[in-house]
């Protein structure tokens, strides 16, 4: 009897002591790394098995990239299990707790992440009539605390024009695609370096400050204002520009933005696009069915390192974004739009000016933001001033697109305000008038004769 | 949130350059008659103040909504 007691507490000893998160392996990895744009998108497909057969509750995921921008969790029926990231980073990881939505012995994770910054071009200079090269170094095998039984990884290039990559066998190469794998029973925190070297011509355009303004007016308008600064990030223009060259040669100048698209909503009216110097009239609108597509050419074409700037605004009908009932209101609109296809914004300003009156003001961000101080400002009619939301965050793409809520308090009386603005004025010149004509700045004293 | 509803303006933004240009020409009429009116007052005895007073009202009036919706006719959206 006694004998089975000890056994007992030695078990739970045991138990305590071994982690439970030394059972788990990862069965089988799938890794996609798109590299044909300036971003690194990495999708991942694990199946994660416990293989004492005890339910799974927690996995912890690393991502290795520096300047990871998005990720996005879901696991095989499509719920979304809850995402921690951890507080300490040890040599420039970034780990993340991931707390599963069930609770069974086999998961599979679908996990999406966006990085940037991570693809640099090498050379870092060039000619105006060279090919911009790029390199990518990442990990060649999936990173974990976990052994990987099985794993593939396929790289998606931009071009067919591979200079140099890693060569671990087995891989194959299919034009604009790499393949490597399968790999077997690969030890946990194993870290073995990937890299590719290889054309990349498409448009390495970051916008270095965003300020985004959004204006409510309760009249039936929301005004929308980009200010907008970007830099061609990519391999840096060696030499002098050729004018020539670039317009006769097909070849050259190919890694240089000439245009780009924004897609604005669909019921924006009123579009201005102009800079210092005042309207920039090379540019297209097109009416689509679900948005305004807008063709902008800046006034030089972008080469590596060029850098430009511009307002671009329009408005938008209140119904589309505003809701309400009696005097609660709510705002739903895009923290971020559209601006160029796999853009990234190193840091982004959002301001919200209310109209006049605007009250228990409660901002629900989509992701995490920093919160600026809300402050007035003064235009026209306004008395007290109109109160500002204003938030900030860096390092943004694409996936960050993502409606806010804004709840706010206002009365409808408030918006006589303005109108008895003006007539009170008005009335009060009538009042002068009034009372200076009944004065007498004559400096004699005479009798009318009427 | 179910409960509210799409926020329309009170007044339908495409009358907005009809009403401004109605309500101004009004109010330049009352404005015209008060100035008018005024001018040709013959003696200052005339007791007049209370009509003098009503056709501002009217003129400030009028003319306060007309310029407010000429405001918004060309985009300053206050």
């Amino acid at each position: 009897m006694e004998t089975n007691w000890i056994l007992f507490y030695v078990t739970l000893i045991c138990l305590i002591i071994n982690p439970i998160t030394a059972e788990i392996v990862n069965k089988n990895v799938e890794r996609n790394l798109d590299i044909a744009s300036q971003l690194v998108k990495t999708s991942y497909k694990i199946q994660v098995e416990e293989t004492a057969g005890k339910p799974l509750k927690e996995y912890e995921f690393i991502v290795k990239d520096p300047n990871l921008s998005f990720i996005s969790v879901k696991d095989g029926f499509n719920k979304r299990p809850t995402i921690e990231e951890r507080k300490e980073k040890e040599n420039g990881l970034t780990r993340y707790k991931i707390t599963f939505a069930s609770n069974a012995p086999q998961q599979t994770l679908l996990i999406e992440t966006v990085s940037t910054k991570n693809i640099l071009p090498y050379p870092s200079e060039i000619k105006q009539n060279d090919k911009q090269l790029v390199k990518y170094v990442g990990g060649l095998y999936y990173y974990s605390y976990y052994l990987t039984q099985t794993q593939r990884l396929n790289v998606q290039l931009s071009s067919s024009n591979i200079i140099a990559h890693t060569q671990v066998r087995p891989f194959a190469v299919m034009s604009n695609k790499i393949s490597y794998g399968p790999y077997e029973n690969v030890a946990k925190l194993t870290d073995d370096e990937l890299f590719v070297h290889y054309e990349n011509q498409s448009p390495f355009l970051t916008v270095n400050t965003l300020e985004r303004t959004i204006e409510v007016s309760h009249w039936g308008n929301i005004a929308v204002k980009e200010e907008i600064q970007m830099t061609h990030t990519g391999a840096k223009l060696k030499g002098s520009f050729s004018r020539y060259d670039f317009q006769k040669d097909g070849r050259s100048g190919q890694s240089a933005v000439k245009s780009y698209r924004t897609y604005l909503p669909a019921s924006a009216t009123g579009v201005y696009y102009r800079d210092t110097n005042g309207n920039i009239s090379t540019s297209n609108m097109n009416q689509m069915r679900d948005s305004v597509e807008l063709d902008l050419r800046p006034r030089f074409p972008l080469f590596g390192g060029w850098k430009t700037q511009y307002v671009l605004g329009y408005n938008v009908p209140s119904y589309e974004y505003l809701y309400n009932s009696d005097d609660d209101y709510v705002l739903k609109m895009y923290v971020i739009d559209h601006i160029h296809d796999n853009m990234v914004i190193d840091e982004a300003v959002i301001t919200i000016i209310l109209p006049e009156g605007s009250s228990n003001i409660k901002l629900e961000p989509p992701y995490s933001i920093e919160r600026r101080p809300n402050s007035l400002v003064h235009t026209y009619l306004d008395t007290v001033g109109r109160p500002v939301i204003s938030f900030s965050q860096s390092n943004l793409v694409e996936n960050h697109i993502a409606e806010f809520t804004l709840k706010y308090k206002f009365s409808k009386v408030s918006l006589l305000q303005e109108p008895l603005l003006v007539i009170g004025f008005i009335y009060i010149i009538f009042l002068l008038t009034i009372v200076l004509l009944r004065l007498d700045f004559s400096i004699t004293s005479h009798s009318h004769k009427d | 949130m179910e409960s509210m509803h799409r926020y329309v303006s009170p007044v339908n933004p495409a009358v907005f350059p009809h009403l401004a240009t109605v309500l101004l020409i009004i109010g330049t009429f009352f404005t015209a008659w008060f100035f008018v009116f005024v001018v040709s007052r013959k003696s200052s005895k005339e007791s007049t103040l209370i009509k003098e007073l009503l056709i501002s009202l009217c003129a400030s009036i009028f003319l306060g909504f007309g310029i407010l919706f000429l405001l918004l006719t060309v985009g300053i959206y206050v």
